[in-house]
């Protein structure tokens, strides 16, 4: 039983590591959600969880409250950031979440600290599906590793079926663009696509090591893409360094911090190379 | 490798049906010597039929029942098997390994593993459980909750969705004690 005991121990320990970092917050009317001390001043929690704009009551670890500002938050990812004045609270350990694999123990942590368990059941881009139990007031919290080096901000909030992560990775990167921007700009071309199969002639006399790539079926006037001259039945090999094969590369590609970056479109047009100057650019926030 | 075996069937041993006329009722717990705990919502009238690991039937006589504490005693001499052993109350840590066992569904000696989700009331103001991140069904209450040594940490009384609820030991303590036991 000593494995059992020392693995019990460690996951305690984990709990205990974490938690010191979490915050309660009180976003909403009825349940209230967690945070996490990410960065100096700064908490992170799930966008979902927080219905005011501006002010927010959250709870430190040893049960103070105190008011947080909204710094920012972006309804896609499901992250808020809030400002909060507690400098001797801790903040998390974040790990590098590319070395989150399927089958790792995992805990979730809300505040209180309550705890559950269970495994990373499969690793997507930009999202780790759980086989574990976010209970209510579970999201914004931390998802730790068996170390208690925080891995994830689970969130409940975007799918029924699914208790889901976002990895720590995309949480930095989604703070970098809210502390800075407070929201989160889309990155868009102003292009339709589908995947197309590069013909083997054609690739053999361009040196093409690309069996497909993609083909433009729309331009959005005044977009980006049409500024660039890019023109339907062209067939977008690569941006930049990136291949682009299929029309997930070509979004993967375009994240938040490209906007306003200037790059090379390699396109084939009538069977013929030519290269683009594409700036990418923002996509227009939709108006109610 | 980490093995649950052996300390499933070390709890196994201490964990009883709690049956009435053929019927199961519910689990119970060998403890302290001489007696099984269960919960008070699984015994409803003074005798009981208990039967053991070893295949035996014995009847359980009604020493004590507290509704409100949902917990209830039962006198069973001569079992000839050693009763379960508390866990220090302090030695509950949030995110500890535990497994309950009992017979979720008349499942006999079902085993279901999980962590200490958090310690205290469910509802401000409320009674204090061992909540545990761990499945219950019909036919665990009154059964062990019980750490990685094999330490009893709580008694299930039943589940709030996927989260298990037991009366912490010293609520069991506080009820032998007062029972004269």
């Amino acid at each position: 039983m000593d494995g059992l005991l020392s693995l019990s121990n460690d996951l305690a320990t984990a709990v205990e590591r974490a938690s010191r970092s979490v915050f309660g917050v009180s976003g909403r009317a009825r349940l209230g959600s967690t945070g996490v001390h990410w960065r100096p001043g700064l908490v992170v929690t799930a966008d979902h969880t927080v219905h005011v704009d501006e002010e927010v009551t959250v709870t430190r670890p040893d049960g103070r409250a105190l008011t947080a500002t909204v710094a920012g938050r972006d309804p896609t990812i499901d992250i808020a950031v809030l400002k909060v004045d507690a400098p001797d609270v801790p903040m998390a350990e974040v790990a590098n979440s590319d070395a989150v694999r399927v089958g790792h123990i995992v805990l979730a942590l809300g505040a209180g600290p309550r705890a559950s368990w269970g495994v990373v059941s499969s690793v997507g881009g930009e999202v780790l599906h759980l086989d574990l139990t976010l209970y209510p007031g579970f999201s914004g919290g931390p998802l730790v590793d068996a170390q208690g080096r925080v891995v994830g901000i689970n969130t409940s909030g975007t799918s029924r079926h699914w208790q889901l992560a976002i990895p720590a990775a995309a949480v930095n990167r989604a703070v970098d663009e809210l502390v800075r921007r407070g929201r989160i700009p889309r990155a868009y071309l102003g292009v339709s696509t589908q995947p197309v199969r590069v013909p083997e002639a054609l690739r053999q006399r361009l040196n093409l090591d690309q069996q497909t790539a993609v083909i433009v079926v729309e331009v959005q006037p005044g977009s980006p893409a049409a500024a660039a001259g890019l023109s339907i039945g062209d067939v977008l090999v690569s941006l930049g360094a990136t291949r682009i094969t299929d029309p997930t590369d070509l979004k993967a590609m375009l994240r938040p911090d490209r906007v306003g970056e200037s790059i090379t479109a390699s396109v084939l047009r009538g069977g013929e190379p030519r290269d683009l100057q594409v700036t990418v650019g923002e996509r227009p926030r939709r108006t109610k | 490798m980490i093995d649950i075996t052996g300390l499933a069937e070390h709890l196994r041993r201490v964990t009883v049906e709690v049956t009435d006329a053929g019927e199961l009722l519910g689990s119970g717990v060998l403890w302290p010597p001489g007696c099984v705990v269960t919960n008070a919502h699984v015994v409803r009238r003074p005798q009981v039929t208990l039967r053991l690991i070893d295949g035996r039937s014995l009847e359980g006589h009604l020493v004590a029942r507290d509704a409100d504490a949902d917990l209830a005693l039962l006198s069973v001499p001569g079992t000839g098997i050693p009763a379960a052993t508390l866990a220090g109350p302090d030695e509950v840590r949030i995110g500890s390994f535990v497994v309950a066992v009992g017979h979720p569904l008349g499942v006999r000696g079902a085993l279901t593993a999980g962590i200490v989700c958090a310690i205290g009331p469910i509802v401000p103001g409320g009674r204090s459980w061992i909540q545990a991140d761990l499945r219950l069904a019909p036919g665990n209450s009154g059964g062990p909750l019980a750490d990685a040594g094999g330490y009893l940490v709580g008694l299930n009384a039943r589940a709030a969705g996927p989260l298990a609820l037991a009366v912490p030991t010293g609520q069991l303590t506080r009820f032998v004690r007062a029972a004269g036991v």
